[in-house]
């Protein structure tokens, strides 16, 4: 693999696996930081039994948020536990700067992989540890996915109606904003080394990144002793704001109207102007009051349209409007389209598929997608002999003894 | 010596990108929040402290404008203009998140600046992107988590989609333009040039679909909302579940990775009780193939998660947080904010930092560090600050203006 893109000069090993992990570091990747990562020959990495597969067909190199995590990184599978293993885990310690797990927190103490032992290896390194609650505390070693950190940090109470009980945020919520967070640590200690020397150890709860996008609830409890409620749909200064009924089969479209004037075009748009002087919805704390009467004129109004038309109707005369894409729909959306979001590329084994492109652009040095993901062990052989620089009769004495499982 | 020690950014943003400029304060360099005079529309965001609508008490302002100091300026004036030049000339970053075209239309474009000082990183941060037959879409929260996704997974099958009850997108932006803007850094420091990040929250919110966004493209079958978890396909796959005093999140799914755990919580429930053997022993590897195959009934499915429903609710959050801790089972307790505040977790790893704002004679908790830095630990040195609290300091002591000058600019409303 060349070595090009902003982030060129970096190397790094990555034990990390299923999604926050492999997510953060995918980020890195996109820019050229060259990542050996580890697989078990044996234990699966969850994150391939998920959800979308290649065409509904479930095989070891379907997943697309397995293809979405690790695009762009080199593949060995090598047994960690196989006596023999360590000597060419050491050797890629050695070559890295960085080190990244996402195992429970003994498990790299139990391989003598832990950041005191990697230290003694090379002094600089940087070792970056994400787990679900940190290593420390009474829940350091509960294991398992994002939807559980997402219910202990906040988030899953905060999702769905006020008339019912939780619908929970979708999916493995903490997942989604722990990867950031973990390509900044990284980035950041790389700074810190640069100017003095010096590596460290990150330790990464999950829960308490993804906290920091429940700030304002926080704080509205620590200020104002007051417990935050799901709201449904609804937004404390601003209505309307919800998501309307569309024509067609479980088919919606979000409005949300900011102040006074995109109010009245959306009256106007309705046909329906007299709306606008109407004393129930004529001020926004009007409207918030008023918010379900209102709601529903809207929805009578939306139910029998299209809902990409709607879109195109309101965000003409400025109204904050967009159907509520699906993935098919999202895949034909114009804007995403022009930012190159999904990417098509040719996988050795599952042929053509897709995954997202980079979220951010730079302009002199953009990100791209360099590499599909690796099949179980798909680059043993070219980081043995091109990394780490092992001769062929070394590379089949590790096969042997059963390294690679 | 903090990461970004002696590393000056500009953030300019609004309520669309604060979190950006919060994320490199903590990482140690000295963010100046440049506000409009009368300060960010973000202050005008409530909720507010003690409920007194007022610029100095949004919750939201507070959030996330911690160690940044604060100063008052107006692009939209040739005199504020001048001034922003000036401090883009020595700063090393800019973060914007006004309507793609309002820094170009008053000169203050990436290029604009690159003129004066090449090696500046400028960051970007809006709904759609900078370019695009969408670019100038109106937004809002609600409006981008509907275009990039997440918001059609979310919700009861029998009513709309329904959000977070706490804004998303623009943190999610916010947090990839923090990424972008140190992945600039990293080049920089080889290079000496900047360069611009364009960071679209319309893509930022993608991430949390899990993939799901893939489902057409790939020819595979789309995700849909389900209360408390998801559908797939014929599957209804609840992930809340029942407890005794509230509700719990719970991985009960199958497959070589996940059924192990199903397994295993199934022959504990057994064992207590709750179903008999041939319910605990079935393939629960491969129970969703003989599901979606009809080998198995869907009724049979419904009845096993009544079962486990009847366990799960015949035990406290509590409990069933304990019994995860022994067996390894996937289940977590649904908090509400004050139980989160109140997590032992959380207090044994001393996560939670207290501001004190002793102008206003208050103090409140706030999320600590987020993540544990053994050689640079994130330290919180300043409370988020009053507006233009830091002009003089910033007019006077680091650009040189005469008092006379700074008084001018303060009488023409300039800052």
């Amino acid at each position: 693999m060349n070595s090009e893109g902003p982030l060129a000069d970096v190397k790094m090993l990555d034990f990390a696996w299923v999604m926050a992990g492999p997510a953060g570091t995918r980020m890195l990747a996109d820019y050229g930081a060259r990542i050996v990562r580890v697989e078990s020959p044996t234990r699966i990495d969850t994150a391939r039994t998920l959800q979308p597969h290649q065409n509904d067909r479930f095989g070891a190199d379907s997943s697309g948020l397995f293809g979405n995590c690790n695009a762009g990184k080199l593949g060995i599978a090598i047994d960690i536990g196989n006596p023999r293993a360590r000597e060419v885990i050491l050797d890629l310690v050695r070559w890295a700067d960085v080190v990244t797990e996402s195992f429970s927190p003994k498990a790299m103490r139990k391989w003598a992989l832990d950041y005191a032992s990697l230290r003694n290896i090379r002094p600089d390194i940087i070792m970056l540890s994400t787990c679900l609650f940190g290593q420390t505390g009474p829940l350091r070693q509960i294991a398992g996915f994002g939807n559980m950190a997402a219910a202990i940090a906040g988030f899953s109470n905060l999702a769905g109606w006020p008339d019912r009980t939780a619908t929970g945020v979708f999916g493995a919520y903490t997942d989604y904003i722990a990867p950031r967070y973990t390509a900044i640590a990284i980035l950041a200690a790389l700074e810190h080394r640069r100017r003095t020397g010096e590596g460290q150890y990150i330790d990464q709860a999950q829960a308490e990144s993804a906290i920091h996008f429940l700030a304002p609830a926080i704080l509205e409890y620590s200020a104002n002793r007051r417990d935050p409620q799901r709201a449904g749909n609804t937004d404390r200064d601003v209505a309307p704001h919800g998501v309307y009924p569309a024509a067609g089969v479980d088919r919606w479209v979000a409005i949300v109207c900011r102040t006074d004037s995109e109010w009245r075009a959306l009256c106007d748009a309705m046909a329906a102007p007299a709306l606008g002087d109407d004393s129930r919805f004529i001020t926004m704390r009007a409207r918030i009051d008023n918010h379900t009467t209102l709601d529903a004129i809207i929805g009578a109004w939306t139910a029998s349209r299209s809902a990409v038309e709607i879109e195109q109707l309101l965000q003409a005369c400025g109204v904050p409007a967009y159907q509520v894409q699906n993935s098919a729909e999202a895949w034909r959306d114009t804007q995403l389209k022009h930012r190159g979001h999904f990417v098509e590329i040719e996988h050795p084994t599952i042929g053509r598929t897709t995954i997202e492109g980079p979220r951010s652009h730079l302009s002199r040095t953009p990100g791209r997608v360099r590499q599909a993901a690796p099949s179980l062990g798909r680059d043993n052989q070219y980081v043995l002999e091109k990394i780490l620089g092992y001769d062929q009769d070394r590379i089949s004495d590790l096969v042997v003894a059963g390294v690679f499982g | 010596m903090p990461i970004l020690q002696s590393r000056r950014v500009l953030d300019l943003t609004n309520e669309r990108g604060l979190l950006c400029g919060q994320i490199l304060a903590d990482l140690g360099a000295d963010v100046i929040a440049v506000e409009p005079p009368g300060g960010s529309s973000a202050r005008r965001i409530g909720p507010f402290a003690a409920d007194v609508h007022d610029p100095e008490r949004s919750l939201l302002w507070w959030s996330y404008s911690r160690n940044k100091r604060s100063i008052t300026l107006d692009p939209t004036r040739t005199e504020g203009r001048d001034l922003l030049l000036r401090l883009a000339a020595t700063s090393d970053f800019l973060i914007e998140s006004f309507e793609p075209g309002f820094m170009a239309a008053r000169g203050l474009a990436y290029h604009d600046l690159a003129s004066i000082n090449p090696s500046l990183v400028y960051v970007s941060i809006t709904g759609f992107g900078q370019t695009g037959p969408k670019a100038h879409y109106a937004d809002a929260d609600l409006i981008l988590l509907a275009a990039g996704g997440p918001l059609i997974l979310g919700g009861d099958d029998d009513r709309p989609p329904v959000r977070l009850s706490v804004p998303q997108a623009y943190l999610h932006a916010g947090a990839d333009a923090a990424v972008a803007a140190m992945v600039a850094h990293h080049e920089r420091v080889r290079s000496g040039r900047g360069q611009h990040a364009d960071i679209a929250a319309i893509q930022s919110v993608a991430i949390a679909t899990q993939s799901g966004i893939l489902s057409a493209p790939m020819n595979a079958t789309e995700i849909r909302r389900l209360a408390g978890g998801l559908k797939l396909g014929p599957l209804d796959l609840p992930v809340i579940w029942p407890a005794k005093d509230g509700f719990i999140s719970m991985t009960f799914l199958f497959g070589s990775a996940l059924g192990v755990f199903t397994r295993k919580l199934m022959r504990y429930v057994c064992a207590r009780g709750f179903c008999d053997e041939p319910t605990r022993d079935k393939d629960w590897i491969g129970y969703a193939e003989m599901l979606l195959s009809g080998r198995e009934p869907l009724s049979e499915f419904e009845r096993v998660k009544e079962i486990v429903r009847s366990f799960t609710r015949s035990h406290t959050k509590a409990e069933l947080l304990d019994l995860a801790l022994e067996h390894g089972f996937l289940m977590t307790p649904v908090y509400t904010i004050s139980e989160v505040l109140s997590s032992e977790q959380l207090g044994s790893r001393e996560y939670w930092r207290t501001i004190e704002d002793p102008e206003l004679g208050t103090s409140y908790t706030v999320p600590g560090p987020f993540v544990k830095f053994s050689a640079t630990p994130i330290e919180y040195r300043r409370r988020p600050p009053k507006i233009g609290e830091h002009n003089r300091e910033v007019y006077i002591g680091d650009l040189k203006l005469s008092n006379e000058e700074f008084l001018k600019l303060e009488r023409a409303g300039v800052i």
